[in-house]
């Protein structure tokens, strides 16, 4: 479990990137964390591996502060950043001197992960192309067997074919007590990935909800009419009729479209707030 | 788990260490050493092999001190990139164990790899200039008595020693500070500490005096008397002191600034 306890940091102390934030992340689900460019995605994930520390509050993972860094924490988590670090070594030099710091390490994985994900195992790492640098990462990591898995981006650089080996990866490694964060501007990577949506914008959390709940709440439909005293979250016009996002009075059942929640929840932060606290 | 020190968890951070980054580490090692091979034969060459003193204690500080700076600047030098500098701080090791893997590359294995590099070229050259003097000349003892292997010893070796554990901490704490060309911004803020401590050291002494010649920025004041030039130094226990604040305490100090930056080093 990942709690954090009115957090509050800033690059510096007197313009907060998040004041007094406070969530508490429960096991077995795969949280997708959305936000516009400079939301402060990348920013919650650093705190929460202990890369940066909080100005206020504090942050635990498991019952640990990340900021000590104590092994005994980091060799349960892993974090992919967006840009990925590989040294000038061999697939199996790095497994070599890597692996043994996690040991939940599962090698036959590690390689079925690489042939899954089509990563090139010959030559030196530093000399693939970003692409496949970041899919051995996201092989390694996912190797590590680790009870949370952070990642930044992961489908930055990533080609079509490849996204949705990912998608598919994530969901096969999925177990009970297993927290996968996921960040990413670019949210149609996540659809029928995630089971909860973490939503921020300049430092407030706008949104903290599971799938389930967001389909009770919210209708995700195209209609001709927007009946009148809807509360329409998002709104836009085709030419068969307006797409909505509006709140589920009638309990219908539909897809939901992570980009029209994203945008009509960052458009409409004070409705949203309205619709996910009204019972 | 102990969460501090574990024998197999520093050895693997040694061997990732190592392996790693073994262009620079070993690269960096083997140019110092080269260097110092390379300065010892050229100032033979260009003195006629009268300046045999001088190549050696040239090689000596050229090596040990260019040597240990670089290579003190690129122990922690993970940081130049947001990527690395995240894998560094997130590899399930304690900041003991990175501090400890530094000190014992900087502190144990470069200098006993630079001495025995040292000895072993030293010896050499000694060796083939006793075989090259005539048993013949009167001279012979003289001359053969005159060129010995370095003393390690001796005050100057001994000062480069302590000029090594100054510079090196401090070359590690600057790649804690600065993520980017670390060498040079720290070697400036070094420059700018001793320029400072020459200017104030100086300001002092023209106060005091009228015939200044020059200071030493820690230690000692030269002043004109007539023709000649003396030397103004601290008294004894006072001048004992700064040699121990030099010796030990800086470097002490640099290097447990190092650990502290380490375990709070974010990016």
């Amino acid at each position: 479990m990942i709690e954090f306890k009115n957090l509050s940091f800033g690059y510096t102390s007197k313009k907060l990137l998040y004041k007094n934030l406070s969530l508490t992340i429960e096991g077995g689900c795969i949280y997708g964390l959305l936000g516009k460019n400079g939301a402060g995605k990348s920013t919650l994930l650093k705190n929460m591996v202990g890369t940066l520390f909080p100005l206020e509050g504090e942050i635990t993972i498991n019952g640990k502060n990340p900021k000590k860094r104590q092994p005994s924490f980091l060799q349960t988590i892993y974090y992919i950043p967006e840009d990925v670090f590989v040294p000038s070594l061999t697939i199996k030099q790095y497994k070599n001197l890597f692996a043994p710091f996690y040991p939940e390490f599962d090698e036959a994985n590690f390689y079925n992960y690489l042939s899954e994900l089509d990563v090139s195992v010959d030559g030196k790492l530093n000399k693939l192309s970003f692409g496949q640098q970041k899919k051995f990462v996201i092989a390694f990591a996912l190797a590590c067997n680790t009870k949370v898995l952070l990642m930044d981006e992961p489908t930055n650089g990533l080609d079509i074919p490849s996204k949705t080996q990912f998608r598919k990866l994530i969901a096969s490694i999925m177990y009970d007590d297993r927290i996968i964060f996921i960040s990413t501007h670019q949210v149609r990577d996540l659809e029928n990935m995630i089971d909860n949506v973490i939503i921020v914008d300049n430092g407030d959390l706008l949104l903290h909800s599971s799938i389930v709940n967001i389909g009770n709440k919210l209708c995700f439909k195209t209609i001709t009419e927007i009946p009148a005293n809807a509360k329409v979250l998002y709104k836009e016009q085709m030419l068969k009729g307006a797409t909505v996002v509006m709140e589920n009075i009638n309990r219908e059942d539909s897809k939901l479209n992570l980009e029209h929640l994203f945008t009509g929840v960052t458009e409409n932060p004070a409705l949203t707030k309205e619709i996910f606290s009204a019972n | 788990m102990n969460d501090i020190f574990e024998f197999k968890r520093f050895g693997l951070l040694f061997k990732k260490t190592i392996a790693e980054r073994y262009v620079q580490l070993i690269g960096i090692t083997g140019l110092a050493l080269a260097a110092t091979l390379v300065i010892y034969s050229a100032v033979l060459y260009f003195t006629g092999g009268m300046g045999r003193n001088l190549a050696q204690n040239l090689s000596f500080v050229y090596g040990i001190i260019g040597g240990g700076c670089f290579l003190g600047s690129v122990i922690f030098g993970y940081f130049n990139t947001n990527a690395s500098g995240a894998a560094y701080l997130t590899l399930p090791v304690s900041a003991f164990e990175k501090w400890f893997c530094g000190m014992l590359i900087i502190g144990v294995l470069f200098p006993s790899l630079f001495l025995v590099f040292y000895r072993l070229i030293d010896s050499c050259f000694v060796l083939f200039y006793h075989n090259g003097l005539n048993k013949n000349d009167p001279r012979y003892k003289d001359m053969y008595d005159a060129v010995q292997v370095y003393d390690f010893n001796n005050n100057f070796a001994k000062q480069c020693v302590m000029i090594y554990a100054n510079f090196a901490s401090a070359m590690m704490l600057g790649s804690l500070y600065f993520n980017k060309v670390s060498a040079v911004k720290t070697a400036l803020v070094y420059g700018c500490v001793l320029g400072l401590l020459y200017i104030l050291n100086l300001t002092i002494a023209n106060m005091l005096f009228h015939n200044v010649d020059g200071t030493f920025p820690f230690s000692a004041v030269f002043i004109k008397v007539g023709n000649d030039v003396g030397i103004l130094g601290l008294p004894d226990a006072i001048a004992n002191l700064v040699l121990l604040a030099i010796q030990f305490i800086i470097p002490g100090i640099l290097f447990l600034t190092v650990f502290i930056r380490l375990r709070e080093k974010e990016i």
